[in-house]
C-alpha cells in the first residue's frame, strides 16, 4: 500500500484509541477481572452428584425456556410482519417494476429508513410508547426486517426475466396481478431464502431486546448480570447459544433445500 | 376491420416504424416478413400498445386504440391477444395456471391474486389445451414442456383471452421444423376455425407463402410490398432481402429456422 | 360457455385439475394448521392488551410530533463526542477482531494444520464467540473493565474476531494448492510456507471482509452505550428517559448521517480492493 495510506491509517489508529480510551493499563488490570468474570460464572459442579448440580445450575429452567420461547416467536412474528410489509412494497422499490416515480421513490426511502435506523433504537422508543413488554420487540423487528428484506426483495426482482412480464401486460392483466403471477413466481425461492436468513438474525436479536424493556429472555439476562447470580448468566447465555445454533442448523438445512429446487433464473 | 393509418414509431433517431398505413378485414391470416431490424416486432407491439406510438392512429372497428389508457387499453390488449417468440411462459407456473392467465382482465382481481379459480374457467382451460392435444400436461411446470409444447401453451393462454385479433411475433423462430409446423397449423386452425384474425411475423418465405393469404413486406419500417403471395415476385423479394429467394433458402437453411422441409410436400 | 354434462365429462376425466387429491390436502392442511397455529402462539404471547395498544399508538404519535423539529438543544459538541467514540469503537473493534482473527483463521483452517480434534475444537470456540451478542458481551465487560467506550471496542472485537476467523478459515481452505507446493518446492517451512504461499491468495478476500464488518460494527457501535459501553446510544438512551424528543431525533439523524457516509467510504473501498 502506498505511504498515504500508512500515513492515514497510522493517524486513526492513535486518534481512536485516545478517544476509544484503550489504555495498557486498564487492559492489564482488566484482564485478570474479566479471567474472574468468566471463572466466576462457572456452576460448580462435583463429580460426587453431577446430575443434583446441574440441575441446581439450572434451577429456573422451566421460566428460562418459555423465555426463550417468548424471544423465538418474537422474532418468528418480527420476520413474518417485516416480510410480509417487504412484500407488499418491494414491487414499488424495483427499478424495473414501479408503476410511477412517486411510488418507487417513496418506497426507496421508507426501506432505506427503515433499515439504517438500529433495532434497539426502536426498541428504546417502543418500549417508551407501548411499555415494556415482547410487543415493542416484535414491533422494532418487523419494522427493521422490513427495510433490510426489502431492500433485498427489490434487488431480486430487478433480475426476473421480463418476457414473462410482458407477456402478462399483453393479456390485459393489470399492474398487481401482473406482479403475482409473472414477477412473484420467480422471486418466491429467493425471497424464501432471505427470509430465513433475516429469521436466524431475528433470532438472536429478540434474545438481546430485553435488555432495554423488550421482552424475551433478554430483560432475565440483564437482570441476573446486574445482581452479579454469576452462575444463572453461564445458565442462561448457554441457553441462548444452544437455541440460535439450533435454528441456525434447521435454517441452514431448509435455505440449502430451496437452492437445490432450482435456481429463480429463466430457462433460456 | 383493423387500421393502421400513418403509424410511426422513433427510438432516439432511429425510425423503427415509418408511416405504416394498412387496413386488415376480420378473419384474414397475414403474413408480415422482411430481414430482422425492418420494425416487424415494433409494428406488432405498437398495435398491442405495448409500446406508444410516435405518430399515427390505430383503429379497431371505428374505435380509436391509440390513446386508450387504464381500463381501456386493457380491454384492448385482451382483445388482441400476442404469441411470443421465446414463448413467454411463466416457468415456474403449471401449465394450467398459464393458460387460466387469459382470463386475468375479466376477473375479480382479489380472487387471481389468491389463485382461485372456479370449475367452469378450469373445464375452459382444459377445454382449450385439448384443441392442442394438451391437456394431459395441465400439471406439468411449464418449463417441463419442449418449445413446441410451450408455444401452444401460449396459443392457449391468447385463445383464453377470447381475442378478435392474434398478433404472433415470429411464433417458430426458436423451433425446429417439426415443431414449428405443428405451431402454424395450430395458429391456421385457429384463424378457419374461430374466424380471428392473424397477423404473423415470419422469417422464412416459404412458411408465409404457404400459411398466409396476404402477405405485407416491410423493409426499413416501411411497407414495401402488400398483396396475395402469388404477386410477390423473384425481384420483390431480392428487393426486400436484399438477396435471391434461393439464396435466401440456403441462408435459412444454415440459421434452421425455416420449415420448408416440412411444409413444401404439403403445398404440392 | 361449457354446458354441465360438459364440464362432468371434463371433471372425471381430470379429476386433479379441478381438486387436490386426499393425499395432497391432507398435508396441505397440515402444514397450514402448524403455521397458523406458530403465528397464533406468537400472537397470543406478544400482543397487548387492547387499550394499551390504542394508548402506546396515541403516544407514539404524540413522540414523533414532539421530534418536530430536531434540535441539538445546545449539547452538540457532547453528541459529537459521542459519534466520534462511537466510530472509534466500530473502527478498533474491528480492527482487533481482525488482528486476532488473522493467526486463529490459519490455525483453524484444516489444510494449515491439519489436526482433527485442535481443529473441531477451534471451530466451536469460533461458534461460541460469535453465537453470543456484542450486547451481552457489552454487559459483560463494563462489569470487567468499567464503564467507556474501550468496553464497547472489546465487546464488537470478541464476537467479530469469531466470526472473521470462521470466515478466513474458509478462505484459507480454498486457496489454490499449486501455489502452496511451489514455494514448498523452494523449501520453506511451516511460516513462510502461510506467509508466502496463502496470505498473497486470502488477503483481499480477507479485506474486504473487514471492510464489511466495519460498516456493520458502526451501527452496532451507536447502540452499545445503552447498557454503559460508550458511544452515542448513551445519550440517546438518556435523552429518550428524560423525555426530551427533539434531541432524540437529532441524535438519530445524526447517526443515520454518519452510517450513510461510513457505507459509502467502506464500500468504495470494497471494490477498490476487490478490483485490485
Amino acid at each position: 500500500m502506498s505511504v498515504l495510506g500508512v500515513v492515514l491509517f497510522s493517524i486513526a489508529f492513535f486518534a481512536t484509541a485516545v478517544i476509544g480510551q484503550v489504555d495498557p493499563a486498564r487492559v492489564a488490570a482488566g484482564l485478570p477481572n474479566i479471567i474472574d468474570y468468566a471463572y466466576r460464572t462457572l456452576p460448580e459442579i462435583s463429580a460426587r452428584q453431577p446430575f443434583t448440580d446441574i440441575a441446581e445450575w439450572f434451577w429456573a429452567i422451566d421460566i428460562w425456556l418459555l423465555l426463550i420461547l417468548d424471544s423465538v416467536l418474537m422474532g418468528f412474528i418480527g420476520t413474518l410482519a417485516g416480510a410480509g410489509a417487504a412484500i407488499a412494497f418491494c414491487f414499488h422499490a424495483s427499478a424495473n417494476l414501479a408503476p410511477n416515480r412517486l411510488s418507487f421513490w417513496i418506497a426507496r426511502r421508507g426501506f432505506e429508513l427503515a433499515r439504517t435506523v438500529p433495532e434497539l433504537v426502536f426498541a428504546l422508543i417502543f418500549v417508551f410508547a407501548f411499555g415494556p413488554g415482547p410487543f415493542a420487540g416484535v414491533l422494532a423487528i418487523a419494522i427493521h426486517s422490513a427495510g433490510a428484506l426489502g431492500k433485498l426483495f427489490a434487488e431480486v426482482n430487478e433480475n426476473v426475466d421480463p418476457r414473462q412480464i410482458e407477456a402478462l401486460a399483453a393479456t390485459g392483466a393489470g399492474w398487481s396481478e401482473t406482479m403475482r403471477f409473472a414477477v412473484l413466481p420467480q422471486v418466491l425461492p429467493n425471497f424464501l431464502s432471505y427470509g430465513l436468513l433475516r429469521f436466524e438474525i431475528n433470532v438472536r436479536a429478540a434474545s438481546v431486546l430485553g435488555i432495554v424493556g423488550a421482552g424475551g429472555i433478554g430483560e432475565e439476562l440483564y437482570l441476573v448480570v446486574r445482581r452479579f447470580l454469576y452462575s444463572d448468566i453461564s445458565a442462561i447465555v448457554l441457553l441462548i447459544v444452544i437455541t440460535v445454533s439450533l435454528i441456525d442448523i434447521v435454517c441452514e438445512r431448509f435455505r440449502h433445500a430451496l437452492i437445490e429446487a432450482g435456481p429463480a433464473r429463466p430457462t433460456r | 376491420m383493423l387500421e393502421l393509418i400513418g403509424l410511426t414509431r422513433r427510438f432516439g433517431s432511429v425510425t423503427a416504424v415509418d408511416h405504416v398505413s394498412l387496413s386488415i378485414p376480420n378473419g384474414q391470416m397475414v403474413g408480415i416478413i422482411g430481414r430482422s431490424g425492418a420494425g416487424k416486432s415494433t409494428l406488432l407491439r405498437l398495435i398491442n400498445r405495448l409500446i406508444d406510438p410516435t405518430a399515427g392512429r390505430i383503429v379497431f372497428a371505428g374505435q380509436d386504440i391509440t390513446a386508450l389508457k387504464g381500463k381501456a387499453l386493457r380491454d384492448w390488449r385482451t382483445n388482441c391477444a400476442m404469441i411470443f417468440q421465446q414463448f413467454n411462459l411463466v416457468q415456474r407456473l403449471d401449465v394450467l395456471t398459464n393458460v387460466l392467465m387469459g382470463l386475468l382482465n375479466h376477473r375479480s382481481t382479489l380472487l387471481s391474486l389468491f389463485k382461485l379459480f372456479s370449475a367452469e374457467e378450469r373445464a375452459l382451460a382444459i377445454r382449450t389445451l385439448d384443441r392442442f392435444d394438451l391437456a394431459g400436461a395441465a400439471l406439468q411446470r411449464a418449463d417441463t414442456l419442449s418449445g413446441g409444447q410451450q408455444q401452444r401453451v401460449a396459443i392457449a393462454r391468447a385463445l383464453m383471452q377470447k381475442p378478435r385479433l392474434l398478433l404472433a411475433d415470429e411464433p417458430i423462430a426458436s423451433l425446429d421444423p417439426r415443431n414449428g409446423k405443428v405451431v402454424m397449423d395450430a395458429l391456421r386452425k385457429i384463424n378457419r376455425e374461430d374466424g380471428l384474425t392473424v397477423l404473423c411475423n415470419l422469417h422464412t418465405l416459404d412458411t408465409a407463402r404457404h400459411y398466409c393469404d396476404r402477405i405485407v413486406a416491410m423493409r426499413a419500417g416501411q411497407v414495401v410490398f402488400d398483396g396475395v403471395p402469388a404477386h410477390l415476385t423473384a425481384s420483390m423479394v431480392r428487393d426486400i432481402y436484399g438477396m435471391s429467394e434461393e439464396e435466401l433458402d440456403q441462408a435459412e437453411t444454415v440459421t434452421s429456422t425455416a420449415i420448408a422441409s416440412v411444409a413444401s410436400p404439403l403445398a404440392a | 360457455m361449457i354446458s354441465e354434462s360438459e364440464l362432468a365429462a371434463l371433471r372425471a376425466a381430470h379429476p386433479r385439475v379441478f381438486r387436490r387429491t386426499a393425499a395432497e390436502r391432507r398435508k396441505l392442511a397440515l402444514a397450514w394448521a402448524c403455521f397458523c397455529g406458530g403465528v397464533a402462539l406468537g400472537l397470543w404471547r406478544i400482543l397487548p392488551p387492547w387499550e394499551a395498544f390504542v394508548a402506546g399508538l396515541t403516544k407514539l404519535g404524540f413522540l414523533v410530533g414532539f421530534m418536530i423539529p430536531p434540535t441539538h438543544g445546545g449539547h452538540l459538541g457532547q453528541m459529537l463526542h459521542g459519534l466520534g467514540e462511537t466510530l472509534a469503537m466500530a473502527f478498533l473493534g474491528t480492527l482487533f477482531a481482525a488482528v486476532a482473527a488473522v493467526p486463529l483463521g490459519f490455525l483453524g483452517a484444516r489444510n494449515v494444520l491439519p489436526v482433527r480434534p485442535l481443529h473441531f475444537g477451534l471451530r466451536r470456540l469460533f461458534d461460541g464467540l460469535r453465537g453470543i451478542d456484542s450486547l451481552i458481551w457489552a454487559i459483560v465487560f463494563v462489569a470487567a473493565v468499567g464503564m467507556g467506550p474501550f468496553a464497547g471496542i472489546l465487546a464488537l472485537a470478541v464476537p467479530d474476531a469469531g466470526t472473521l476467523a470462521k470466515l478466513f478459515a474458509e478462505a484459507i481452505e480454498n486457496v489454490e494448492k499449486r501455489q502452496v507446493e511451489g514455494i514448498e518446492a523452494a523449501g520453506a517451512n511451516g511460516l513462510e510456507r502461510a506467509r508466502f504461499g496463502i496470505l498473497p491468495q486470502v488477503l483481499p478476500v480477507l479485506l474486504s471482509h473487514v471492510l464489511y464488518f466495519f460498516e456493520s460494527n458502526t451501527r452496532s457501535a451507536s447502540i452499545l452505550g445503552v447498557v454503559g459501553a460508550g458511544g452515542i446510544g448513551l445519550q440517546l438512551a438518556e435523552r429518550i428517559r428524560l423525555d426530551d424528543w427533539q434531541e432524540v431525533a437529532f441524535i438519530i439523524l445524526l447517526i443515520l448521517v454518519t452510517v450513510a457516509v461510513i457505507d459509502l467510504v467502506s464500500g468504495w473501498l470494497r471494490r477498490r480492493v476487490i478490483a485490485a
